[in-house]
């Protein structure tokens, strides 16, 4: 059982027993701020399984967060269809769209498939605004339905939604199948040559990266109780949510995670400084990105030797 | 009769504006292979700096204005290549598969830092440089102010400027030679870094004289800079990757798609056409319409 | 030390390091305590960077300080608490619940975009929390009111919604287009937001009884840049004068329609035009545009209107935009609540405001009541609050309407002069 003297287990296991007792030190708003953070953690892990491993930069992980929020949103509104089934409903939907756009998408190289989900973004937004009446345009609308008023029991969904995504997240990641991606994100030829099918596995990530942004959009609005292009569909939330897989550190997973609560918790120090917080965020990124590539965790590499 | 004239007015400065923007965006892929995501930022800051100094705050004259402008906008691009893609270029941490992933994102995050910058000095309002001329000017009975004319047929002026620099200078055919094959250009003996120097500063003209045209007649603002670029990338992805004649086609095409779309059905989803027709162009013919790669 | 030690190290070094972070976080703030019993606190929700949002955030400070200077409210001192929602629906509901959680206030004003105000309404109502919107035009804010009235009954909209505003531009209109100028015909143009829903519709149920027939009714994307096509439009109608429902849009439109020298008058409202800086971001392209706002250098509409646009002025070197009176007023009426009910309690709050009568700078505020169509939302009237309409002439807005408080008349522009002329 030598990974149970693996350190970074032990260090993993204290996090998470220091995260389940935060709420006897702190204060309700602070449960708040990582409640979100947390559900950010999921955007960007799923984020760095698709960016990290399979290689495919993601410019628009807001379209199947989008889709997932407000086909929940709007079943939540529009039918009295429980909010559990709403939010399913809205996993699937993400899921969907996410294998409608991934089909023909994976078939183009890098920088066109970026292209292509950030187009989708787009459009997408068009959309929203086009049928307002429907969808509340650019205002948005409120959900009659939430998870809870408490913070306490909002942080314990939240929490326990990262961790689960997480551990599948990251269980995919060190499978064989993730060994694959890992292979056709840096070598396509190389992985074909030796008879993998790029585009199947590519597509069963895009799927995996779909249901969980999905399911985390939903349940982020669920949380905050609205939704609007600004919260999940913007460009803005893109932004982030690659700033915070890249801090952690990508091919990773947790590092997503650990970028993403990072990323909201500093903009709350940050707050004194109001206006100049994005930009000392984005400034700071840059510098990670180009002097620690690796992010937050890669200056831990792992034990295993890298082929 | 006379909607058909309009559209073909206005479509025509459109395009001309789209195109040079497009024409340095496509260059600098060409030559440096980056496309680069603060695009957008190179042209809101010449637009913020000519208002600035000739509109807002130092009311020089109009022609300072314009000047520092488009020095400014050449300022931001020569700052996007030594500060964020020369580094990441050569930065041995960075695996080389993965390079170009990473100057997309490092030109990304410079985008938001210019954005976020400007909103800072300047608020997120929009601000209009003071027109270069004024009046109205009745062409084929459509009245147009005088200084949208004027625009497109600068922007053509400039265009024009380009074809002769790169096909009749020295400097200029050896950066469409570097566009076609840069290490081939490097083993004739062409310092590579010249012309790097000089593409970017092209690109910031370029850019910056587009900026500055743009916040004539439309305004500027920090919201834009996302939107710019958005709209460079979508037209040199269509008209081409590194096809300088192509984005100018692509330019064209998108903007007289949208100004049709504008007038006959709605302006609100003006933007919509063009992106379907992106994605169209992306699955059946991916290097766009003129692309080599 | 071998390698693995040093890892150790470093990576329990690095996680108590977060775990500082973390813990930090709850230090930054305020401890949390019971309500405390010296300072009453007050939150102020609105962007920061927008001119709009900060005019919130100053009228509230002048009225926080105006209020601590004369012996606070019941003796205890105002303690006012800023927040910037960054025009964002996520960032305003976090504010909302940051001051109500974390900084114990007993009420909150502010924000001016419908979008925000409709998102924070709910947590109004879970957190009990008095919130009074001041700006914002939607009557979605006190249609939730009405049909929810036990829950949502926290919620006051101290500003005059998109129904009252289409009203005043008609009884502008009226008087002035139609009685002064002899104008038949407009064109109403608006930008594609909830708020000018009920606007237009409003406007195109008063505008004909006002004297003005409605050619078209034009509506178009907030993102709108190029406008050339709409006023073509607009043009090849000949109206008269173009009847605006403008407020995420103003200097593209604004420029364009001067440069195109559009033979139509431009008005109705066109909500950035307020700002006295309008001027200086459209290089004068505005002259002859005429608007509706709560208050204008020298447009007495009240006794304290303008003493108030005199001290903002001179304290931030910029004219208060329209929501720098309304929440200055809101503040007031706070205090004026509190007194009432010797309380701070958030239900008898609720029944403090709603009994608000109040002679402010905008006009008489009074709250339209639980059976009424609006509920919570300010009252119209001649004698209540009207607003007042300006026009931008050589570089100053000049009140223009109602009767009482205008300085001068309606200039036309001489390329709308010349239109009108030969369409007689």
């Amino acid at each position: 059982m030598q990974w149970l003297r693996s350190p970074r287990l032990w260090v993993a296991a204290l996090a998470l027993v220091a995260m389940v007792l935060l709420p006897l030190w702190v204060s309700e708003y602070v449960l708040g701020v990582l409640t979100i953070a947390y559900y950010f953690g999921v955007f960007a892990m799923s984020w760095d399984l698709l960016f990290g491993y399979a290689g495919e930069v993601n410019f628009g992980p807001t379209f199947l967060i989008g889709i997932g929020a407000y086909v929940s949103g709007m079943l939540n509104i529009y039918t009295s269809v429980p909010m559990v089934l709403c939010i399913a409903a809205g996993a699937v939907a993400a899921v969907i769209a996410g294998v409608l756009l991934a089909l023909p998408a994976l078939r183009l190289r890098g920088a066109y498939f970026g292209l292509v989900t950030l187009v989708s973004v787009l459009i997408l937004q068009t959309v929203i605004v086009l049928f307002a009446s429907y969808t509340g345009g650019e205002i948005g609308f409120s959900v009659p339905s939430i998870l809870s008023i408490d913070s306490g029991v909002n942080y314990y969904y939240a929490l326990a939604f990262m961790v689960v995504s997480g551990m599948v997240l990251l269980a995919v990641a060190r499978s064989p199948m993730g060994l694959i991606l890992q292979a056709t994100g840096q070598d396509p030829l190389g992985a074909q040559a030796l008879g993998f099918n790029v585009t199947k596995h590519k597509l069963a990530a895009f799927c995996l990266s779909a249901l969980f942004s999905g399911l985390a959009g939903a349940l982020t609005i669920f949380y905050l109780g609205s939704v609007s292009v600004n919260t999940v569909v913007d460009l803005a939330v893109t932004v982030q949510i690659i700033i915070a897989a890249v801090l952690g550190g990508r091919r990773t997973i947790v590092g997503g995670a650990l970028g993403a609560i990072f990323l909201i918790v500093a903009a709350e120090y940050l707050r004194p400084i109001g206006e100049l917080s994005n930009l000392v965020v984005a400034a700071f990124a840059l510098i990670v990105l180009l002097f620690i590539p690796d992010g937050f965790l890669g200056l831990f590499p792992r034990r295993e030797a890298r082929s | 009769m006379t909607l058909l004239l309009q559209v073909l007015v206005d479509g025509f400065v459109i395009g001309a504006l789209y195109g040079l923007g497009a024409a340095g965006f496509t260059i600098i892929f060409g030559v440096s292979g980056v496309l680069n995501l603060a695009h957008g930022g190179v042209m809101v800051v010449a637009a913020m700096v000519a208002w600035m100094v000739a509109g807002g705050i130092l009311h020089a004259s109009l022609l300072t204005g314009v000047v520092c402008g488009v020095a400014a906008g050449m300022v931001t691009a020569y700052a996007t290549y030594y500060l964020v893609v020369r580094p990441a270029q050569r930065s041995r941490r960075i695996p080389d598969e993965e390079r170009e992933i990473f100057i997309l994102t490092a030109t990304l995050l410079l985008g938001i830092v210019i954005q976020e910058g400007i909103a800072y000095l300047f608020t997120s309002n929009p601000v209009t440089v003071p027109p270069l001329v004024s009046g109205v000017v009745h062409v084929f009975g459509v009245r147009t102010p005088t200084n949208e004319l004027l625009i497109g047929v600068i922007s053509w002026v400039v265009l024009g400027l380009l074809w002769l620099f790169v096909n009749r200078t020295r400097q200029g055919k050896a950066v469409l030679a570097a566009s076609i094959n840069p290490h081939g250009l490097a083993m004739l003996g062409f310092e590579l870094p010249q012309i790097h120097r000089l593409v970017w500063g092209l690109y910031g003209l370029l850019g910056g004289v587009a900026g500055v045209l743009l916040a004539t007649f439309e305004g500027a603002s920090s919201g834009l800079v996302g939107g710019l670029t958005a709209s460079a990338f979508i037209i040199v992805v269509l008209g081409g990757l590194g096809s300088v004649p192509g984005s100018l086609v692509a330019a064209y095409v998108i903007g007289f798609m949208e100004t049709v779309t504008a007038y006959l059905i709605s302006p609100a989803i003006r933007t919509l056409p063009g992106m379907v027709l992106l994605l169209l162009i992306l699955y059946v013919r991916p290097q766009g319409l003129l692309g080599r790669r | 030390m071998n390698t693995s030690a040093r890892k150790t190290i470093w990576t329990l070094g690095s996680f108590l390091a977060a775990m500082v972070l973390v813990a930090g976080v709850s230090l930054v703030a305020p401890a949390a305590h019971a309500k405390t019993k010296a300072p009453i606190r007050i939150g102020v929700i609105a962007p920061f960077s927008a001119i709009d949002g900060a005019s919130i955030i100053n009228g509230a400070e002048m009225a926080v300080d105006e209020i601590n200077k004369a012996g606070g409210i019941e003796g205890r001192p105002v303690k006012l608490f800023k927040y910037d929602n960054h025009a964002s629906a996520t960032d305003a509901v976090r504010a909302f619940q940051r001051a109500v959680k974390q900084d114990h206030v007993v009420a909150i004003a502010g924000t001016f975009i419908s979008e925000v105000a409709l998102a924070i309404e709910p947590w109004s109502a879970r957190l009990h929390t008095p919130f009074i919107v001041t700006g914002a035009a939607s009557t979605k804010i006190t249609g939730e009111v009405h049909n929810h009235y036990a829950r949502d009954k926290y919620v006051f909209h101290n500003w005059l919604n998109s129904d009252f505003q289409g009203r005043v531009v008609c009884d502008f209109a009226k008087d002035e287009l139609v009685g002064k100028l002899g104008y038949k015909t407009a064109v109403v143009m608006s930008e594609d937001a909830a708020w000018t829903q009920p606007l237009d519709v409003s406007y195109l149920k008063c505008l004909p009884k006002a004297g003005l027939k409605v050619l078209d009714h034009i509506r178009f994307s907030p993102d709108t840049n190029d406008f050339t096509p709409l006023f073509n439009k607009v043009e090849s109608e000949h109206a008269d004068v173009i009847i605006a429902g403008w407020a995420h849009v103003g200097v593209k439109p604004t420029v364009q329609w001067h440069q195109q020298q559009v033979p139509a008058l431009l008005a109705g409202i066109n909500a950035q035009a307020g700002a006295s800086s309008f001027w200086k971001s459209t290089n004068g392209d505005t002259e002859g545009v005429i608007t509706g706002t709560a208050g204008v250098s020298g447009a007495a509409v009240t006794p304290k209107s303008e003493p108030f646009t005199k001290a903002y002025t001179k304290r931030y070197h910029t004219t208060p935009a329209y929501n720098a009176y309304s929440t200055y007023d809101s503040i007031y009426m706070l205090k004026a609540a509190i007194e009432r009910e010797h309380s701070t309690n958030a239900d008898k709050l609720v029944t403090g405001l709603e009994k608000t009568d109040y002679l402010g700078t905008v006009g008489r505020v009074k709250f339209y009541g639980r059976n009424d169509l609006y509920t919570h939302g300010m009252e119209y009237g001649k004698d209540l609050v009207q607003t007042v309409v300006f026009q931008w002439q050589h570089g100053k807005q000049v009140p223009v309407w109602p009767h009482r408080v205008s300085l001068a008349k309606l200039e036309v522009p001489s390329f709308v002069k010349q239109h009108v002329a030969m369409n007689r």
